[in-house]
């Protein structure tokens, strides 16, 4: 509720996945050199945690969906998905010349590399767009690939140098977790933690920022400085999760956990967790089922898998997934349907001068212009929901049309509600918005359902508490209620 | 380093056309063909602020790709073309549908969507290695090189590759759709109300664009793979822009564009022993620096000569990129 | 006699330009100590590029502007900020609390979170703009007039001297324009000074003290009675400022393209 420590559960996490990485022993063979494929040894080899290595990668998992979930958040309410993307396309080249630094895969120097490249990157297409009338999509797509084609051309060279095949370089474009290292475990972890209390302590700046650009300007906080800020740590974060996730795939771990995020709860700090734990979720599910399948890439088994976790909350978050609002249109239409029939039932009735209590199913019917297996739907549905009682005729099929039905205490209140609404609809629109009275109907046919009491109220008010409709007819009101001869029949 | 050969003007230029003169012609007939189709479809993707659409696509026709290769054993390029067009008009039927029910923004729409149907993509592919007759690789960088090793297909007494002769008949087809309706392209690109109001369905070609793009992907994959077939879709439009503002003259001018990367690109494969497809957009990305440098009326150095300050930067740093998408 | 305060707002020789188009030109303004300020103009005359400007969110081309005697940087405490209701993503994830205290954090520090006591300050301007009971609402399930109450109460938060308006009436309804009137009333009444952008002539009379009329060029500023004549209102928004426009137009098109395809 208080929107501090976003990131208190998170710090948790950490520690637990540090205590992982202490509790194993750090000189074992990696995954990949593995020779067992079998499905149930790998399974129970997983779950064990025996495999050293194998706690490496989940280490590296939490650690990277932490880091990737908590920037990610941010990109996707900034709408700068797409920089991510741009931006992980981009380190490639970076990568490349990393390596011919040292002519190693040292985790230093393409470090530094894939973050020059990255961020020179997005710098160049700042260029473009501001010194072009290029728009930012084209100046996104000509850096991303641009920026990868000379990836590409480097790559290709090194792998005809003697040590190039050795390299292990193509392990970046689709990554591979179970090749990481102790140092770049370390470097994963510094970045994260790094990301961390960036993000702790400078919460409010980066909130105000994403929000609200020019009114953060106006409240004297450099907002150029913290887009900059978050588009430096962006760049790490992307840098770290290439060796697991890959060059392709990397901005989707930024962007499909957040998106996520994004779909279940309507608050920032909130999202940044939820990011974050959907980012580690996918992390180590996509380990394990590279684990499994004995050295897969890692990459799309992650993205598989958060992208599996969005879809879920796609049709089923409570607030904005498809499924529920689909359900409580589908409640609200049969709640419709069942004042209508009851608006019917009164206006049966007000055309007998209220005179019989019950009517005739048939005259239900035929004022609806329904069928009678419909009406029977629709009686059965009243029946249901306590609203109506049928008199007792003969039980078994067909039943008669001549049945009477009586509406309950509880139904004839709905129904009388309904036609109020309705009528006192009509005469606010006849008397204040000077609509012709022969125009107002349809519009009150939808409204009669959504106008809350309140709003019932201050009609009443403005209207003067008037009893006759445009037409001319009753207005039923809640005074008049109790008044009138029919008090409904209770069972 | 010891990497990059030395530089000889003699070498670079004959290397390629000395041995294996064959090779390299296809290369450079293959690279054009490419190049050109894709430039053609994306001029109007570029004016519909679309761009990053096509980047959404070509990484979503892989699983379709995957499929049809586990289906059928052989290279069967009809049976590809279906199950990569669907996939790609899959992806952009998805884009809207996420965008439409949810509060998701369209970038992050794009982003999920195009990740996941190529991650599925790449895990059939390294799963079913064995039934799938292509690597990670080709997905990557695409095989352009092998080109002249495919299978060929005599015609006029010349042994021409299959994929030239597809790519060749894509770009024609393409060519006469642009020729019938440069109109309503135009006018659905630029008005999609006018062009409505004036019993142009912009809907239609809004779908008409998406399926030649996703042909287009296709037939390109093979050659240039998944990524590089976004600067050759942006990159002949974008670069001749700087140069003209009439999109007739944009369109004539990718053309030439397509054949100059094709051919400086191989020379720069030649010299520098990598991948074709790859110095071929870096060619082309060299060339759209310096057309954005010394562009006689929009260059940097034309800005700098005239004594105008730069554009005023966008101050919030968000991007809204268009995505076809009617709100 | 004691030195006199500097005024909140003084402006000198202003010109800004978007995309090489000049917008405004050399405007000169000092905007007197507890004034409720219209800014009227029509569309494109660069209502809101004045106010951008006055906060240095658009860089002017030449001349400066000075809050209380100092440049804008180092009195950003003493302004306040009503952004347009477009300006932001109203689907963000934040509640109508959350956007409140971004009105405290120019108070302050860096590493320091809001307290309890920004909390009661934030939430006594909820009360002033009637927006208390939402307090825990998600933004976009606000109507458009409740959007607007959000966004003064933020400004109320920043508890400053100055406050700049941008179309704070644009798009709200008639309950929510008077109450924000009632608002800007009381604000003056404490002796603040509140520049409104704002649209609509018929009801520029009776909410301000004085009217800057505006249309690329400064045509002038006073009190309302003496700057709400038909000669300078047709100085305005008449035809004569159009040829000043139409060179901008020109100059900037000289060097600068035709759309794309056309």
């Amino acid at each position: 509720m208080h929107p501090n420590y976003p990131c208190r559960g998170l710090g948790l996490a950490l520690v637990a996945g540090l205590l992982l990485l202490a509790a194993g022993d750090l000189s074992a063979a990696k995954i990949g050199d593995l020779s067992d494929t079998r499905f149930w040894d790998q399974l129970v080899r997983f779950f064990s945690l025996r495999d050293p290595s194998l706690r490496y990668t989940l280490t590296a998992s939490l650690f990277l969906g932490t880091c990737c979930g908590l920037l990610g958040s941010f990109i996707v309410v900034r709408k700068l998905s797409l920089m991510g993307d741009t931006l992980s396309h981009a380190v490639l080249p970076g990568v490349a010349l990393g390596f011919l630094w040292t002519m190693t895969k040292n985790p230093w120097a393409i470090f530094v590399g894939a973050t020059i490249a990255g961020l020179l990157g997005t710098v160049v297409v700042h260029w473009i767009h501001t010194t072009t009338h290029i728009k930012e999509d084209s100046a996104m797509g000509l850096v991303l690939s641009g920026f990868y084609a000379l990836g590409i051309c480097l790559f290709t060279m090194i792998q005809q140098l003697p040590t190039g095949n050795k390299a292990g370089l193509d392990k970046f474009m689709f990554g591979q977790a179970a090749a990481l290292s102790a140092e770049d475990l370390w470097m994963i972890g510094i970045i994260t933690i790094l990301s961390l209390i960036a993000i702790v302590l400078f919460y409010k700046e980066f909130l105000v920022t994403s929000f609200d650009f020019g009114f953060a300007h106006a409240l004297g906080l450099s907002a150029r400085f913290f887009h900059y800020l978050i588009m430096l740590l962006l760049a790490l974060s992307v840098v770290i999760a290439l060796q697991a996730v890959g060059v392709v795939l990397v901005s989707a771990l930024l962007i499909t956990p957040a998106a996520t995020a994004f779909l279940l709860t309507d608050r920032m700090h909130r999202m940044l967790i939820y990011a974050s734990l959907f980012g580690m979720g996918a992390g180590v599910a996509g380990a394990f089922f590279s684990y499994l399948g004995n050295n897969l890439p890692t990459g799309p088994f992650i993205i598989v898998a958060a992208s599996t976790l969005f879809a879920l909350a796609l049709f089923f978050s409570n607030r904005y997934g498809i499924i529920p609002r689909w359900i409580r249109n589908l409640s609200r239409d049969r709640r419709i349907q069942v004042e209508n029939t009851l608006k019917a039932v009164y206006h049966v009735r007000e055309e007998n001068a209220f005179s019989h209590d019950g009517i005739p199913v048939k005259a239900l019917g035929d004022r609806r212009n329904l069928s009678p297996s419909e009406v029977e739907k629709e009686i059965r549905q009243l029946v249901r929901r306590g609203l109506a009682t049928l008199e007792q005729g003969e039980p078994e099929p067909p039943p008669s049309p001549e049945r009477k039905l009586f509406l309950t205490a509880s139904g004839w209140e709905t129904a009388c509600r309904i036609v109020r609404n309705h009528r006192l609809w009509e005469l606010y629109l006849t008397e204040s918005v000077r609509y012709r009275p022969d125009h107002v109907h349809d519009d009150a046919e939808e409204i009669e359902h959504l106008l809350g009491e309140d709003t019932v109220r201050q009609l009443e008010r403005r209207l003067n508490y008037p009893t006759r409709d445009p037409h001319g007819k009753l207005i039923p009101s809640l005074r008049d209620l109790s008044q009138t001869p029919f008090a409904g029949r209770s069972g | 380093m010891n990497m990059i050969p030395p530089f000889d003007v003699v070498t670079f230029i004959t290397a390629p056309w000395a041995e294996a003169w064959e090779s390299s012609l296809w290369i450079v007939v293959m690279g054009f063909l490419v190049n050109a189709a894709c430039g053609l479809v994306g001029s109007f993707l570029v004016l519909r602020r679309m761009a990053l659409v096509g980047d959404a696509i070509s990484h979503s026709v892989l699983p379709g790709i995957a499929v049809a290769f586990l289906l059928s054993t052989s290279r069967s390029s009809g049976l590809m073309v279906v199950g990569a067009v669907g996939a790609g008009l899959f992806a952009v039927w998805l884009i809207e549908f996420i965008h439409r029910n949810t509060r998701v923004k369209p970038d992050a729409a794009l982003g999920v969507t195009f990740t996941t149907l190529f991650s599925i993509g790449v895990i059939l592919i390294a799963l079913y290695a064995d039934q799938v007759d292509l690597d990670l690789e080709c997905v990557l960088y695409g095989e352009i090189g092998f080109v002249y090793f495919a299978d060929s297909f005599a015609l006029l007494g010349m042994e021409v590759p299959i994929p030239v002769l597809r790519m060749a008949v894509t770009l024609f087809g393409l060519l006469i759709l642009v020729l019938l309706f440069y109109k309503e392209a135009l006018v659905t690109s630029f008005d999609p109300v006018l062009a409505t109001s004036v019993g142009i369905s912009a809907r239609w070609m809004h779908y008409g664009l998406m399926l030649s793009l996703s042909v287009v992907i296709v037939f390109s994959f093979e050659s240039v793979g998944a990524i590089l077939v976004i600067a050759m879709l942006i990159l002949p439009s974008v670069t001749g822009s700087l140069l003209s503002d009439r999109l007739a003259h944009i369109l004539m001018m990718s053309g030439a564009f397509s054949a100059l990367y094709a051919l400086a690109g191989l020379h720069l494969a030649t010299w520098l022993n990598c991948s074709p497809a790859g110095a071929m957009v870096v060619a082309g990305f060299l060339i759209f620096c310096l057309a954005w440098i010394f562009s006689p009326r929009r260059g940097l150095l034309a800005q700098i000569r005239k004594g105008r300050g730069s554009f005023t930067p966008d101050v919030s740093g968000k991007l809204n990129p268009g995505l076809g998408i009617k709100n | 006699m004691s030195p006199q305060a500097p005024p909140p707002l003084e402006i000198h020789d202003l010109t800004v330009a978007y995309h090489k188009k000049p917008v405004l030109y050399g405007i000169d303004l000092v905007v007197p100590s507890g004034q409720l300020v219209g800014i009227v103009g029509p569309n494109g005359a660069g209502k809101s590029t004045l106010i951008k400007a006055i906060l240095g969110l658009t860089p002017p081309s030449s001349g400066w502007v000075r809050i209380f005697g100092k440049p804008y940087r180092s009195n950003a405490k003493r302004v306040g900020y009503v952004p347009q209701r477009e300006s932001v993503d109203w689907d963000f994830p934040v509640n109508v609390m959350d956007v409140v205290l971004m009105g405290r954090y120019g108070h302050l520090g860096w590493l320091k979170r809001p307290g309890k006591g920004d909390r009661e300050v934030a939430e006594a301007c909820l009360e002033k703009v009637q927006m208390l009971p939402y307090a825990r609402r998600q933004i976009s399930n606000l109507s458009g007039g409740q959007q607007q109450r959000v966004f003064l109460a933020r400004a109320l938060a920043q508890e400053s001297d100055l406050y700049l308006l941008d179309e704070p009436f644009a798009g709200v309804d008639v309950a929510t324009e008077s109450a924000i009137v009632t608002i800007l009333g009381q604000l003056r009444a404490r002796g603040k000074t509140l520049m409104v952008v704002h649209h609509d002539l018929t009801t520029a009379r009776n909410y301000f003290d004085m009217l800057l009329l505006l249309n690329m060029r400064m045509v002038d500023f006073g009190p309302t009675d003496e700057v709400f004549t038909y000669d300078k209102l047709q100085a305005t928004y008449g035809g004569r400022l159009t040829i000043l426009s139409q060179v901008a137009n020109s100059r900037s098109q000289k060097e600068e393209n035709v759309p794309l395809g056309r």
